[in-house]
């Protein structure tokens, strides 16, 4: 029976009120910090606080290209979360693969260990990390210079470990790994083993299964943990911090941070330009990532 | 179960495309986890005599923790951090949210894109966009809009700074209390509160009587992970406040930092750190058996 009387009527229309007014304000209370890096950024005379702007200007934007290091900043971090993102999509797409199909006794306990790890938390981690990159890269050292003499210096940029592309990439995807090989997990739990089986029968071997018949099948899955991956790495501040200290070598977060530091002649609309460029990729990969967000949260909850 | 040769060689290939990953691990997060278990029990500094030699010193940086009030300040700051922010604010907001989404009104998808928004920002821009709401004294947003109300302005960061840090923590994590309580929400079947509606039940009784209960494992699970992921903030508070004035949002992760970074003490700031994870183990160990049981 779904009759529904007029106070009940009444009383729903109130409850929907109710809802409306705590999604109004909870809303408010989440986007108006927002509304200073965007006004901010486009205001020729920019303060700390929120205002809205005299004169609109993309002045700021184009500073932070051509007077400031924000190309060097940005192309430092797109090349270090880029190159995590790959490596954790590669990683976490293989064993992901292995222990969706692997009947091991190890499959059950290492799900669980690498839940475990998940849950360490980074500032514990890097004091020792940071001494052994030292030691990596020391050693690294000592092999590339008597073969390269001079030419060593621009090599370990791109492959040392500490104060070099390789071991931010490294570290920041190990971080970045558990929940990728979680989620790949959990994604090819429900492809069908038909395919395999198939491309089995027909004598592929493994890398072949891989390469024709999985991978064009995982890519939804391989786009969620990439997503992920470059969300988190992207949003990450601590590691460059520690392990990065030339200026070339700077990433957003941290050119972003040295810039406030710069007391008393902080450029507000400079920093809030920059920051607005930092936060767009982040917000544009949350948007992409929503949906698989709700489900990888809700799997969670439903196992 | 016995497997045949065919079977035994797939084992071993799945067993080798996930080496490289396991490699990973084993380098970046185990071996450094027990190195710094190593570290804590050293002199180890980053400059000077004992950087060159450092010296096995038993459990000297542990006894020193005892009597290290700043040590005990981290763990209390970082107590009511976690409490304030995660367990209450986040948790009470999340779920007030994710309730008012199930209703039918218009503008929903509207509404949690912008509780999601946050979520998205970056620690640094998110503490450089609060610094803009709370810094500057009467100058600074918020006094602005307080004020409106007739509340004296005030700067807001050195008055109230760990009140400040928990409601931009709690700022930053609605949108994942909202999303997993709504898909707890969900496992709830309608049915019962429409048999509940019909025994005459109040929205408040059915609150307490219906949703609270069923939704207790979602709720524990949230506990424990907002719990772990709050103990690792870092960025955001260490942009709006670098633990100060004086130590008001010294949270451990931020003491850890500045005893090795700052004060070069690598092996004492290893025994905070040791702390930290072991703390962290305790929560994430709650945290798998509750998932063994979802599983």
């Amino acid at each position: 029976m779904t009759v529904i009387s007029p106070s009940e009527n009444a009383n729903k229309t109130r409850s929907d009120l109710l809802a409306y007014a705590t999604l109004s304000l909870i809303s408010i209370f989440c986007a108006v910090p927002f509304f200073w890096v965007l006004l901010a950024s486009l205001d020729g005379n920019a303060q700390l606080f929120l205002r809205w702007p005299e004169q609109w200007t993309l002045a700021n934007y184009i500073r932070v290209f051509t007077k400031e290091d924000g190309a060097k900043w940005l192309f430092n971090s797109l090349f270090v979360v880029g190159g995590a993102t790959v490596l954790v999509m590669v990683l976490a797409g293989l064993g992901g693969y292995a222990l969706s199909r692997t009947r091991a006794w190890w499959k059950l306990p290492f799900l669980y260990a690498i839940l475990l790890i998940r849950v360490l938390p980074p500032t514990a981690l890097v004091v020792p990390l940071y001494k052994f990159l030292l030691t990596l890269n020391n050693a690294e050292g000592a092999i590339l210079r008597p073969i390269f003499g001079e030419y060593a210096r621009p090599i370990m940029r791109w492959t040392g470990f500490i104060d070099g592309y390789l071991g931010l990439i490294l570290v920041l995807a190990t971080m970045q790994l558990p929940l990728a090989l979680w989620i790949m997990k959990t994604f090819f739990d429900g492809l069908p083993r038909d395919y395999e089986e198939a491309a089995l029968m027909d004598g592929a071997t493994l890398v072949q299964r891989i390469r024709r018949v999985l991978i064009p099948l995982a890519l939804p899955g391989l786009a969620a943990a990439g997503l992920f991956a470059f969300m988190s790495a992207w949003g990450d501040f601590l590691l460059p911090l520690i392990f990065l200290s030339s200026p070339e070598l700077q990433t957003l977060p941290l050119g972003l941070f040295r810039a406030f530091l710069r007391i008393n002649e902080i450029d507000y609309g400079l920093l809030a330009a920059l920051a607005f460029i930092y936060l767009l990729p982040a917000v544009v990969a949350f948007g992409f990532a929503r949906r698989f967000l709700v489900q990888t949260f809700a799997g969670g909850v439903k196992g | 179960m016995a497997l045949n040769v065919h079977e035994r060689r797939t084992e071993r290939q799945l067993l080798l495309i996930l080496l490289p990953s396991l490699a990973l691990l084993l380098a970046f997060v185990i071996y450094p986890a027990l190195y710094s278990v190593y570290l804590s029990f050293t002199n180890e500094a980053l400059t000077g005599a004992a950087a060159l030699r450092p010296r096995f010193v038993g459990i000297r940086n542990y006894a020193r923790l005892l009597n290290d009030a700043k040590f005990w300040n981290a763990l209390l700051v970082t107590f009511l951090f976690v409490v304030g922010s995660a367990v209450i604010g986040q948790f009470v907001l999340g779920l007030v949210s994710a309730m008012a989404l199930r209703r039918r009104i218009h503008f929903r998808r509207l509404f949690s894109s912008i509780i999601l928004l946050p979520n998205a920002a970056p620690e640094v821009v998110a503490g450089f966009m609060w610094i803009s709401m709370l810094a500057g004294g009467e100058q600074a947003t918020l006094s602005r809009i307080v004020s409106f109300f007739g509340v004296t302005p005030a700067d807001w960061l050195q008055v109230f700074p760990l009140s400040m840090i928990i409601i931009v923590n709690i700022w930053r994590g609605i949108a994942t209390a909202m999303i997993l309580l709504t898909a707890g929400l969900s496992t709830i079947p309608t049915e019962i509160y429409e048999a509940a509606r019909m025994d005459g039940a109040t929205p408040s009784q059915m609150f307490r009587r219906i949703t609270l209960p069923l939704m207790m494992p979602t709720i524990l699970l949230y506990m424990l992970i907002s719990a772990v992921s709050t103990i690792a903030v870092f960025g955001l508070v260490y942009a709006l406040t670098r633990g100060g004035p004086g130590g008001a949002t010294e949270l451990v992760s931020i003491y850890i930092y500045n005893q090795s970074f700052t004060a070069f003490q690598l092996g004492y700031g290893a025994a905070v750190a040791v702390v930290a994870l072991l703390i962290s183990l305790v929560l994430g160990i709650g945290y798998v058996r509750a998932m063994k049981v979802e599983v």
